[in-house]
């Protein structure tokens, strides 16, 4: 099952990904996709972690070529979040681009028994941003919607409660 | 409590007054609005506590565009989006206002 988590910066769309991820039967992973540069993103992944402790994830941190991932059968995991991923194969001196994140996403969707994957609503705060920006917004966008039509559930969070855009909650 | 949230100008403050039958007098005895701009700084939990005591709060949803490159402008987004989950869990009803009109994410509409 593919399910697709959207909101906006602190909608609570991490939580509610999470809870939904541990209804799942079954190893759950915690895929991170954050490269932690400074110090306010180790405190974003210090927060995460904190916030999934004792809920029986183990986390895989990997901000490249999950193309390259190998996963246990049955594997509920949970991408965190897609918005990062995409940065950072635009613009790691490594990076894969665009492609690489598509590689990533089908690969991702065909290894595991159920995959969740967060991502980011950056999409109304108008259009008043750098031309690099806006194709970084775009892209982001495509990405969004070719999940969202492959995907079984798609929910938009707000303030920690869900909007059920497509399929039906568990 | 009722919990009301949107963007900007999507009247949230007028949907709920005539959903109520609320004069203005009685909006301002009754209400709070525009409690994002107070969740900088707070104690997230005890301001919820707070304005959990209002029968209505409003608060503008911020956190919607790209990600701000000022440090400010992302804690600001942050802390509002955090204060709205927390008023939510508080809400008996909570209700998201798009261009005037409601969607009911919690509880029913009064």
């Amino acid at each position: 099952m593919l399910t697709l988590v959207i909101g906006g910066a602190g909608s609570g769309k991490s939580a509610f990904a999470e809870e939904l991820v541990c209804r799942l039967p079954g190893e759950r992973i915690y895929l991170a996709a954050m490269l932690p540069r400074d110090v306010e993103s180790r405190k974003r992944v210090e927060k995460h972690r904190a916030q999934r402790t004792g809920k029986g994830f183990e986390t895989l941190e990997r901000g490249l070529d999950l193309a390259g991932a190998a996963f246990p059968e049955n594997a509920n995991v949970l991408l965190e979040d897609l918005s990062n991923l995409l940065a950072n194969e635009l613009y790691e001196s490594s990076g894969g681009g665009t492609e690489a994140v598509r590689r990533a996403l089908a690969h991702l969707i065909a290894a595991c028994e159920n995959l969740t994957v967060v991502t980011n609503e950056v999409f109304s705060g108008g259009a008043d941003y750098a031309a690099e920006s806006l194709r970084y917004m775009r892209t982001l966008a495509d990405l969004n919607r070719e999940l969202a039509a492959r995907a079984d559930l798609v929910v938009e969070i707000v303030c920690g409660l869900p909007n059920i855009l497509k399929g039906s909650l568990p | 409590m009722i919990f009301v949230t949107g963007p900007l100008y999507a009247g949230k403050q007028t949907y709920i007054q005539t959903a109520l039958g609320l004069s203005d007098g009685e909006f301002a005895r009754r209400a709070v609005r525009d409690v994002q701009e107070l969740a900088v700084g707070s104690d997230p939990e005890a301001l919820a506590d707070e304005l959990a005591g209002y029968e209505i709060v409003i608060a503008t949803e911020l956190g919607g565009g790209l990600i701000p490159i000022d440090r400010a402008e992302r804690e600001k987004r942050e802390a509002a989006g955090r204060l709205a989950c927390l008023l939510a869990k508080r809400a008996d009803t909570v209700i998201r206002v798009c261009c005037g009109l409601p969607q009911v994410l919690k509880g029913r509409l009064p």
